[in-house]
């Protein structure tokens, strides 16, 4: 018995095909995995699945869900199922929940509304819901009072209640650190063994692995290969999934340490840093040489950027010093941002604005070409405005602004949080390619505790409680996240 | 996708306030050229009579051309509106960025003036300066300006302190650009779309506040020709020259309603 297939799933744009002919199934007690980077049609895959398509994009094929048979361009008929037949985990969960309504009549609402039970069972059931996932004291806390590990499981709490047994998350760990992912996964799968279907979307190899089952790799909207997730990651037999594995960093080598030279680019010394009154790094001594990469990780808010903006200048310390060479120009330290889009202006393309800093910093001409073959960018891209660009392009011509005033040091905050694997994969690779080839000295920051791991010479491990720097060998990066 | 939005079509809202404002500034600059004539000259022979070919709308009560009243009403306000809001808008635009870059104390004395002044109803702030400054003209100039570069003021300062906190400007400030480089990429085409708005309504707001406080006699003094002026000076007479009456409110109405419609046009 199958709980849930799709047949010949197709989705088109006018003449443009979204989504190849796409057939899947899900039975009870085993997930379906689908991977894929962002723009694969993964999440427009789930979108026909439950009848959620935007109305201009014109959809094919059939959806059995138990034993209903949907065409699947009738969107009004998936309606009557949402939240009895079909249940969807809302991206960010904490940011789907009503601010001004307590946790537990949130819950119960969806058990009085969708199952139609009374108010007092409903509450009863909310409570006992609740209690299952470690939450009985939360009943009537409202959001803001939650922690987000909580409020995010208030939020699979609610979708839920309708008692669904088919579970469709669609990149449920977008933008959670490693430990907020396992703790997804592991909700997953209790949900999984309660309700028998599961339906897992996302681009994070993690994910996938720990939650099994079988696997589809999508690209480009076709399936590039499928099988048991175990297997396929194991041994992957398509070019594009060895790739997308080959760009996880748990399979890159490790960097060879280099060796510090000469004086220090950047210096800290019990550094102290407080922002808005709140005090972020504690008695931080770090000393970073040119050709070094310095991986600074830690949990959201620990103060990684302050740290950067510290050594930047942009951040004057509470207490303690930072040191930077004496010859170093003041715009010889340069910055990557997470958000590549924000960090240029909105409103003039992107060769107007490398054109203004080539000519301020006085750089030869074909300068900016050379760059741009570099970091194999397309000319043409230099006619577009920064919101035209894809993130991975974008944040490459950001690298090639920075080289313009030919940095020294370079503090990248978070630069591939917000891109695919392969592209975060390059993007690293031209960081540390910077790093020994023009002897820059990095101070690279990510929440991934294993892509620091790989690429940094000395780690700083920041914490609310604690700071450690350290080669990756001293510093213990498993609790890095904890 | 790039040249969409570098040329971005008009709201037909938009296109049609300016419209009607086109044919308005055509009727004040080239009014006198089509029929000549004199706001001033009575002839008490004509009081209230209707329109003749020297007198297209006809005559007031004490035989006065009508056109060629509101031609001059129809340049009288809109100077005096678009120069209290120039000024207010290049003292807002200052004062906001000046804020929002400095912060602390300038800050903080910018806003409690920009608020106490916010507190004060504006009519009764030009009706201060009025009495205060020796030329209606000028009076209103300098009491509108008072009035208005508040709003310029809080909309510059809010978009500024974003803009100035973000990344693309923190990036243009550590490759070494200066301030004006700054202000020019990156400031100026965020703020600008807000000052059309602004000027728009605030020029709205001025050509009222002139013809109500003409409208009670305390604003510009006859014989002046102004919007408010004539429509007191009309009002009793209403049942025997409606249409009299209705020439000035007319053209209130249609000189608000285009800049209203140029500051609105909300993007679809």
């Amino acid at each position: 018995m199958t709980l849930l297939s799709a047949d010949d799933i197709t989705i088109r744009d006018g003449a443009t095909r979204l989504l190849a002919p796409v057939s899947l199934e899900v039975s009870p007690g085993e997930p379906l995995v689908i991977l894929g980077e962002t723009g694969s049609g993964k999440s427009l895959l789930a979108q026909a699945m439950m009848g959620t398509l935007p109305e201009g994009l014109r959809v094919g094929g059939t959806v059995t869900i138990g034993a209903q048979h949907l065409r699947a361009e009738d969107r009004a008929a998936f309606k009557g199922l949402w939240g009895r037949q079909i249940a969807v985990l809302p991206q960010e969960p904490w940011l789907s929940l009503d601010p001004l309504m307590r946790a537990g009549p949130q819950v119960a609402e969806a058990h009085r509304l969708v199952r139609d039970l009374p108010a007092q069972a409903a509450r009863e059931q909310a409570m006992s819901d609740l209690a299952a996932l470690g939450l009985e004291h939360a009943f009537r806390h409202y959001p803001h009072e939650l922690s987000g590990g909580m409020a995010q499981r208030v939020a699979i709490a609610a979708a839920r209640a309708g008692g669904a047994p088919i579970v469709i998350a669609d990149e449920p760990t977008k933008g959670l650190d490693a430990a907020r992912r396992d703790d997804v996964a592991a909700l997953l799968l209790v949900a999984l063994a309660e309700s028998g279907g599961l339906v897992v979307i996302t681009h994070d190899l993690a994910l996938a692995r720990q939650i099994g089952g079988r696997l589809i790799v999508l690209r480009a909207g076709k399936v590039v290969e499928t099988g048991a997730t175990a297997q396929v990651l194991a041994d992957p037999q398509a070019a594009y999934t060895r790739a997308l594995i080959a760009a996880d960093p748990e399979t890159w080598p490790r960097r060879t340490a280099q060796q510090p030279a000469g004086a220090p680019v950047v210096e800290a010394r019990d550094l102290t840093l407080s922002r808005g009154g709140q005090r972020l790094v504690r008695g931080v001594s770090l000393s970073l040489h040119a050709g070094q990469i310095l991986g600074v990780t830690g949990p959201s808010g620990c103060g990684k950027s302050s740290l950067g903006d510290a050594l930047l200048g942009l951040l004057p310390p509470q207490a303690g010093e930072v040191r930077r060479a004496s010859d170093l120009a003041p715009t010889a330290l340069q910055k990557l941002w997470q958000d590549p889009v924000a960090a240029f202006p909105r409103t003039r393309s992107l060769g107007q604005t490398l054109g203004d800093v080539a000519h301020l910093h006085k750089a030869p001409k074909g300068r900016i070409d050379a760059l741009l073959a570099r970091l194999r960018l397309a000319p043409e891209l230099l006619r577009r405005r920064p919101a035209a660009v894809s993130g991975g392009e974008l944040q490459r011509l950001a690298l090639l602004r920075a080289m313009l005033a030919r940095p020294r040091f370079l503090f990248a905050d978070e630069p591939t949080s917000r891109l695919d694997p392969i592209t975060q994969a390059e993007i690293i690779g031209f960081l540390a390619e910077l790093a020994d080839e023009d002897g820059m000295a990095i101070a690279l920051v990510s929440h991934d505790p294993v892509l620091i791991d790989r690429t940094a010479d000395q780690i700083c491990r920041l914490d609310r409680s604690v700071s450690e720097t350290g080669t990756p060998q001293q510093v213990d990066l498993r609790h890095a996240t904890a | 996708m790039t040249t969409t939005t570098l040329s971005r079509p008009w709201p037909s809202g938009r296109i049609i306030g300016a419209a009607i404002l086109t044919l308005i500034a055509a009727f004040a600059i080239l009014g006198p050229v089509i029929v000549p004539g004199s706001p001033f000259a009575q002839s008490l022979m004509k009081s209230l009579a209707g329109p003749e070919p020297a007198a297209p709308f006809g005559y007031d009560h004490l035989g006065r051309s009508l056109y060629h009243r509101l031609v001059h009403a129809l340049r009288l306000s809109p100077l005096i509106a678009l120069a209290a809001v120039a000024t207010a808008g290049a003292a807002g635009l200052v004062l906001g960025t000046l804020a929002a870059l400095r912060g602390g104390w300038v800050e903080r004395v910018l806003v409690v003036l920009a608020d106490a002044l916010l507190a004060l109803p504006g009519l009764l702030m030009v009706l201060i300066v009025l009495a205060i400054m020796p030329g209606t003209a000028l009076g209103f100039w300098a009491g509108l300006s008072l009035v208005l570069w508040v709003e310029f003021f809080r909309l510059t300062r809010a978009t500024a302190r974003a803009t100035l906190a973000g990344p693309a400007v923190q990036a243009a400030r550590l490759l070494g650009f200066g301030w004006p480089y700054v202000f020019r990429t990156h400031l100026w085409p965020e703020v600008a779309p807000l000052m059309l708005t602004a000027a728009a309504f605030g020029t709205a707001t001025a050509i009222m506040g002139i013809a109500a406080l003409g409208f009670v006699s305390v604003g510009m003094r006859a014989p002046t020709p102004e919007l408010g002026l004539m429509m007191v000076e009309l009002l009793p007479y209403w049942r025997e020259a409606p249409m009299a009456l209705l020439t000035p409110v007319l053209a209130t109405f249609a000189l608000l309603l285009g800049l209203t419609l140029l500051a609105g046009g909300h993007r679809t």
